[in-house]
């Protein structure tokens, strides 16, 4: 059958070593495939010898999806690709595993290659993310072929189904607010210390990214990778505020932040009150301020935008 | 036998004072919950909040009853919201009642015709709370200001616009929009400050029996532009005591047109607009 509808188009990931897997809340997703070839050329030839391949094939599978938070993945409160994003920047083995990623019976090992999220006020959070498919040894980068998903999301994948309820573990603008010591302040030099007036900034929105990069080892008379290493990651986060921050220093100032990425309450939604709900973490580590805008238009206020970025 | 609640069991209370002369009063909040609709979705649909959560009241009323005299303000309650001041208020309704507080004029329009008594007609929003429960524990009355009866009718008001001499202007309606810009930040469903947006726009349009109203060149902008101050004043009903004045300065035309017909007297409408910035 090759006409499949998109309920039945779910979104997997699961680790093999530690079979930890999530069905995600995805809102779409696309698997590339391609190879190298290229024509060849030789003199005393006006057409070309041939297409040759030039490289190993490779693939990339990317998606959007809701921001859930369904449990620990990698001892990381928040979803399973937060804790795959989590454990690569905190991990302190280079060697690269990677994850298997399924979608409508296509399937292949995939590599982070960035992850996204952001959170605005009153807005359901989306994230985002890419992988890149290598392959491994003997084993294709991308394989299988379109077929339905037999199953519903809960329960299927992994320890998945004993996950707390997805309605109300999705990340929320409205419930979610950024470290104090994100929010920027400044003072009024122009009057004397004494009288100076503290301004706070207020956080309109966060948008953070985390991008990765992977070393493939090929090895001659293997076309796919031997094994895969993870080298550097780079970390940013764009705030929205209504503050400029002109004191930008030339140096920097470090700091860490944890970001706690909140849905509704489940104690909320069923009791009325507050239970104790963990939300989604995402600690940045020695971030910088790298750059400070600020922009206006019609009808809206002056709006500024900081980026701070961590590299590991 | 099933209850049913009429009109002298409906109340509706702003800032303390109960507005007079209502002829038609809507209030409305809707859902902004989504469903997570995803790929590979099965079993139940659950819903999730996206977007603000905002109300709107709508009230109509006929000008019968206005505020004492009062210099600066608007003796029409409800044109005294087209500034930068939220209202709270309450709605009774037989036994029951809901309220709403931080509530936001967007459109204030006032029309009246031959054989009618001038009507408004508002528009708000409401970005505070809105309903009944615990939530509202809180909210008072303030002090009141009562309206006296002070009935206006189209027979002692006054247009002053040049055309008029000779031709009678049989209805007009003058439209207000003041436009808002709430600011949503994160971990909050209220906004951190509601901003009066700027520039107000104003629109005047009048029906005319013509006698020798000449319609323009549709080609006049821009060199022959009109631009005509507006004058509107509406007085007590068989009296010279003026209740409430329109006034706006360096109206442009923007549209006419001309209605004829077999059972009617020829009549033509167009519409004067302008727009005025909030001062700093």
């Amino acid at each position: 059958m090759a006409q499949i509808f998109y309920d039945k188009a779910a979104v997997q990931v699961r680790d093999l070593a530690s079979n930890e897997g999530e069905v995600l809340m995805a809102s779409d997703c696309s698997i590339n495939f391609s190879n190298s070839i290229s024509p060849l050329y030789s003199v005393g030839r006006k057409g070309p010898l041939g297409q040759l391949p030039s490289g190993p094939r490779i693939g990339d599978i990317s998606f959007n999806f809701l921001t859930t938070i369904t449990g620990s993945y990698f001892a990381q409160q928040g979803n399973i690709i937060n804790g795959l994003a989590s454990g690569i920047k905190n991990s302190t083995d280079s060697y690269a595993s990677g994850v298997r990623i399924t979608c409508a019976g296509v399937s292949g090992i995939g590599f982070l290659n960035s992850y996204s999220f952001n959170v605005t006020s009153n807005s359901v959070s989306s994230s985002s993310a890419s992988f890149t498919l290598f392959g491994s040894g003997t084993f294709l980068p991308v394989s299988g072929r379109l077929a339905a998903n037999a199953t519903t999301q809960a329960g299927n994948v992994g320890t998945e189904g004993a996950r707390a309820s997805i309605v109300t573990g999705i990340g929320h603008g409205r419930y979610t607010q950024m470290p104090p010591i994100m929010n920027t302040v400044i003072y009024d030099d122009s009057v004397t210390p004494s009288s100076q007036e503290r301004q706070t900034g207020t956080i309109y929105s966060a948008d953070y990214s985390i991008s990765f990069n992977h070393n493939p080892l090929y090895k001659i008379g293997q076309e796919f990778p031997t094994c895969t290493y993870y080298t550097t990651a780079s970390e940013s986060i764009n705030v929205t505020e209504d503050i400029f921050d002109s004191g930008l220093t030339y140096t920097g100032i470090e700091r860490s932040y944890v970001i706690d990425v909140k849905g509704l309450d489940p104690g909320l939604a069923s009791s009325g009150s507050t239970g104790t709900f963990s939300g989604m973490k995402v600690k940045v580590v020695n971030a910088k301020q790298i750059s400070s805008s600020v922009s206006v238009g019609l009808d809206d206020i002056i709006r500024s935008q900081k980026t701070l970025t961590a590299a590991y | 036998m099933l209850g049913r609640i009429t009109r002298e069991a409906e109340k509706l209370t702003i800032n303390g004072s109960g507005i007079q002369g209502i002829q038609s009063l809507s209030a409305s909040y809707s859902s902004a919950a989504q469903p997570t609709t995803a790929l590979g979705i099965g079993g139940a649909i659950d819903y999730y909040p996206q977007g603000p959560q905002q109300a709107n009241l709508e009230v109509g009323t006929i000008l019968t009853q206005l505020l004492p005299p009062n210099a600066g303000y608007s003796r029409d309650l409800m044109q005294n919201f087209t500034g930068t001041f939220p209202f709270s208020g309450v709605v009774d309704y037989g036994a029951k009642q809901f309220y709403f507080t931080e509530g936001y004029l967007e459109t204030y329009s006032v029309k009246c015709g031959i054989g009618q008594i001038p009507e408004t007609s508002t528009n708000s929003v409401i970005y505070g709370n809105f309903g009944t429960g615990a939530k509202f524990d809180s909210w008072e009355q303030t002090s009141s200001t009562s309206p006296s009866l002070n009935i206006t009718s189209y027979g002692s008001m006054e247009i002053n616009l040049d055309t008029f001499s000779t031709n009678r202007v049989s209805s007009f309606d003058v439209n207000i929009a003041t436009p808002r810009v709430p600011l949503y930040a994160l971990g909050i469903d209220q906004p951190t400050g509601v901003i009066a947006g700027t520039p107000i726009e104003v629109n005047v349009n009048f029906e005319l029996e013509v006698d020798d109203y000449e319609i323009k060149s549709m080609r006049l902008s821009p060199d022959e532009t009109v631009f005509k101050n507006t004058v509107i004043t509406l007085k007590k009903n068989d009296s010279h005591d003026i209740l409430l004045r329109y006034d706006f300065d360096n109206m442009l035309l923007t549209s006419e047109s001309f209605n004829g017909g077999v059972d009617s007297n020829v009549k033509m409408n167009f519409n004067l607009r302008s727009f005025i910035l909030r001062e700093k």
